[in-house]
């Protein structure tokens, strides 16, 4: 803090406020986030239905389908509409729809009214009914009703209400979902209902861009993202979380990186491994004995003597340096250095540990900080003086907990990222150490400046005279700056020079967002516009395939972009 | 429920036919949940001439659910336990229909004795024979049929015994026999020959 703090540069500051100004611009207002651009959206118990709905809706429109079909073809797509229209404009409708078990209604419509006055045969219990006591499903094939039911309960029980296939052998296709809700319904209400849930939750579960809030209590939200499955979000109920693995958020650490060191951190594995190191079973009672000093004979608490050395059980009379009837002077190579790599292994992790540790606890004592900060921050604004804007002091917190957080997981980030436990052959050892060299650079460079930030918003700056308190604006203003840069830096060094070459598994990290975790917004639904954006996509490039079923496709695309264009 | 009106009545479609199928299902007992099938070993594969015998227990959902069956004699092939006598077929398991009866269940198994499925084993000892050295796979599979499926099946201690008593060592009768197929003059020949 020392290197900015001179009078004159007050001074300049003071004369030059304009161009400061423009900085303090760049940040925040904490801590109300901005949150009406924000891609990712909460979706309530209210607003699932509507969100269902306009991709149900979207898929009706573009291919001119039911409702019951554009869902099954939805939940076989996992509710992906650009790829389903992707499959539509490549393979034709045909293949769509016999992957997804949808029938082609136009040529079965005719006959699937039954009448009263004819009978029918049952395949599956072999009883003959009246024409009116038998349902045919939209592949042709038909039963009776107490069987369809009985099918039915029996799916919508082992949780397959989602893909109710036809009852006939090797047929593929879905059940209609009004058939199946109204035969059920008539036995069992409560079943029928369950079977509407489970259509209606399909779009959170089987979608891969949505999730369920993994709050505890669960708040009954799920979060949408629009484009990135690897991102943090917060949910409207507070909660803060990685969308792709659902636990805490841990960027820059990968999901799997951030797993396997909670694991590590749970597990006492490292106990273990101390344990291994420092002490030696008993041979009599096999319990665990630590040497606390003294020669190379120890005794257990059960009695028995055995020698520090191997291990072996022996007798008690000794000398410094024998011990009576025993000799193990034979060097055993193997056990050295697993011991050796045991102790090194523990180090390693303990020097991470003892980092991200800290700086976890720093950010939890920082958060009790913010308010003796604000209300420091009151009592300046009562005071009579030309200072009013305090925003820096908040807008500097922030930083500082945004800062925090990065770098307490960057610590299991380069345990890993360095370590041998996942990229042993992914790098040459002289690649690996410029590289963790370079990271380490500036992954100091930002402790020391999130350390010079964290002091300076923990000055009593409320007794301060105005001047001081200006010094002390414009160096916290000035860190924050900086210190949003090196992350970014940071971030960019990781996602390119590091991660960016490894090829084994999926280390995607989420984005470093300066403004912090994005807070979901509300669901506003709005059909049109959603099948305009998937639409629009699709014009430009495919344009130049042509076929009956393509322009069937473009035709019902045309219709509606003309109606946005009124 | 079971649902028994259609068991009963699949029972009197199975015995219709059975001569021509050699298909062939039974009640254990008076109570129809509990069923015995009998298969044909399929002509022109290790398991001909033997005669296979299922054991069918019927869930409280059947048709809706799938019978429970497996090998009550013991065969050799990658899709049944050479142990337990499991089964690993689609249709008894996710692929099951309701339209499907015991008899196309069975005339199932029975094509899957002919179309084994190594790469979707249940007994990956098996399967593992199969992939690697089949002609042993056909022999252990005949020499299986011959002492395990067959009326005369019980007759393999017996040609062990002669054979032994003739002054050949136990081990390689047994070898010997299993490598033919059970057959006890074939096997001579090849003793005296080795």
């Amino acid at each position: 803090m020392e290197d900015c703090s001179s009078g004159d540069e007050a001074y300049d500051y003071s004369s030059d406020r304009d161009s400061l100004d423009a900085i303090e611009n760049e940040e925040p207002d904490y801590p109300g986030v901005s949150s009406k651009s924000s891609s990712t959206k909460v979706i309530t118990k209210e607003s699932l239905l509507a969100a269902q709905k306009e991709d149900l809706r979207s898929v009706m429109d573009l291919l001119s389908l039911k409702e019951h079909h554009a869902r099954t073809l939805l939940i076989h797509y996992r509710w992906d509409v650009e790829r389903l229209l992707t499959v539509f404009v490549e393979r034709g409708k045909a293949s769509l729809f016999s992957e997804a078990g949808v029938s082609m209604v136009e040529c079965q419509e005719t006959n699937s009214v039954l009448s009263s006055s004819c009978t029918i045969m049952c395949e599956i219990c072999i009883e003959e009914v009246l024409g009116d006591k038998a349902t045919r499903m939209d592949c042709g094939h038909c039963y009776c009703n107490d069987c369809w039911t009985e099918h039915f309960i029996v799916k919508i029980n082992e949780g397959q209400s989602k893909r109710i296939r036809c009852m006939a052998h090797k047929c593929n296709a879905i059940c209609d979902e009004a058939v199946v809700r109204n035969l059920v319904s008539k036995r069992h209400p409560d079943l029928a209902e369950k079977f509407d849930r489970f259509l209606l939750e399909s779009y959170i579960e089987d979608n891969k861009m949505v999730r369920w809030c993994p709050s505890t209590p669960h708040c009954g939200n799920a979060i949408r993202v629009e484009d990135d499955e690897f991102c943090e979000v917060e949910c409207s109920c507070g909660f803060q979380f990685c969308f792709s693995c659902l636990s805490e958020a841990h960027s820059p650490c990968s999901c799997l990186m951030w797993e396997l060191w909670i694991k590590k951190c749970r597990d006492e594995s490292e106990t273990v491994n101390w344990i291994t190191v420092h002490t030696k079973p008993c041979p009599k009672c096999h319990k665990p004995v630590e040497k606390n000093g003294g020669c190379n004979l120890v005794s257990c608490i059960c009695g028995q003597a055995f020698c520090w050395l191997c291990g072996g059980a022996t007798g008690r009379d000794h000398t410094w340096s024998r011990i009576a009837g025993h000799s193990c002077g034979r060097y055993k190579e193997d056990r050295e250095k697993n011991t050796e790599r045991a102790k090194r292994e523990l180090y390693r992790y303990m020097h991470y540990h003892n980092r991200y540790k800290a700086h976890t606890d720093s950010f939890k004592l920082e958060s009790k900080l913010k308010e003796t900060i604000l209300e420091k921050v009151s009592i300046s604004e009562e005071r009579e003086s030309r200072l009013r804007d305090f925003s820096w002091v908040t807008n500097g917190l922030y930083r500082l907990f945004r800062s925090r957080r990065v770098l307490s997981y960057s610590y299991p980030f380069a345990f890993y990222m360095f370590g041998e436990e996942l990229f042993r052959d992914e790098m040459s050892n002289d690649e690996r150490e410029i590289k963790q060299h370079l990271f380490e650079n500036q992954q100091q460079l930002l402790e020391s400046n999130v350390e010079k930030l964290s002091k300076l918003l923990e000055e009593p700056f409320n007794q301060y005279a105005d001047d001081k308190i200006m010094e002390i604006r414009m160096q916290v203003i000035n860190l924050s700056v900086i210190i949003n840069n090196l992350c970014k830096e940071m971030y960019e060094y990781i996602e390119n020079e590091v991660l960016g070459s490894i090829q084994v598994g999926n280390h995607g990290i989420a984005p470093y967002k300066s403004k912090g975790i994005e807070k979901a917004s509300e669901l506003s639904v709005c059909w049109n516009g959603k099948v305009s954006s998937t639409a629009d996509k699709f014009l430009p490039s495919d344009c130049g395939t042509s076929g009956k079923s393509e322009q069937d496709f473009f035709s019902f695309f045309f219709l509606d972009f003309y109606n946005l264009e009124e | 429920m079971v649902d028994f009106a259609r068991v009963q009545k699949e029972l009197q479609e199975c015995s219709r036919d059975m001569e021509a199928s050699g298909i062939r299902v039974s009640p254990k007992s008076d109570n129809l949940a509990g069923l015995t099938g009998t298969i044909p070993g399929p002509i022109g594969t290790p398991y001909e001439g033997g005669s296979f015998e299922i054991d069918i227990t019927l869930p409280d959902g059947y048709p809706f659910e799938p019978p429970r069956m497996k090998f009550v004699t013991k065969v050799w092939h990658p899709n049944i336990s050479s142990q337990s006598g499991a089964i690993c077929l689609d249709i008894l398991k996710d692929q099951w229909s309701p339209a499907l009866t015991l008899k196309t269940a069975l005339v199932s198994i029975q094509a899957l004795l002919s179309a084994p499925e190594p790469d979707d084993p249940q007994d990956a000892v098996v399967a593992q024979q199969y992939l690697r050295d089949y002609q042993t796979f056909v022999g252990t599979a005949r020499y299986w049929t011959e002492s395990f499926a067959k009326a005369s099946s019980l007759g393999v201690e017996e040609k062990v015994q002669r054979l032994v008593e003739m002054g050949f060592a136990e081990s390689l009768v047994r070898s010997t026999l299993e490598a033919v197929g059970g057959d006890e003059n074939l096997a001579l020949e090849r003793l005296c020959s080795s």
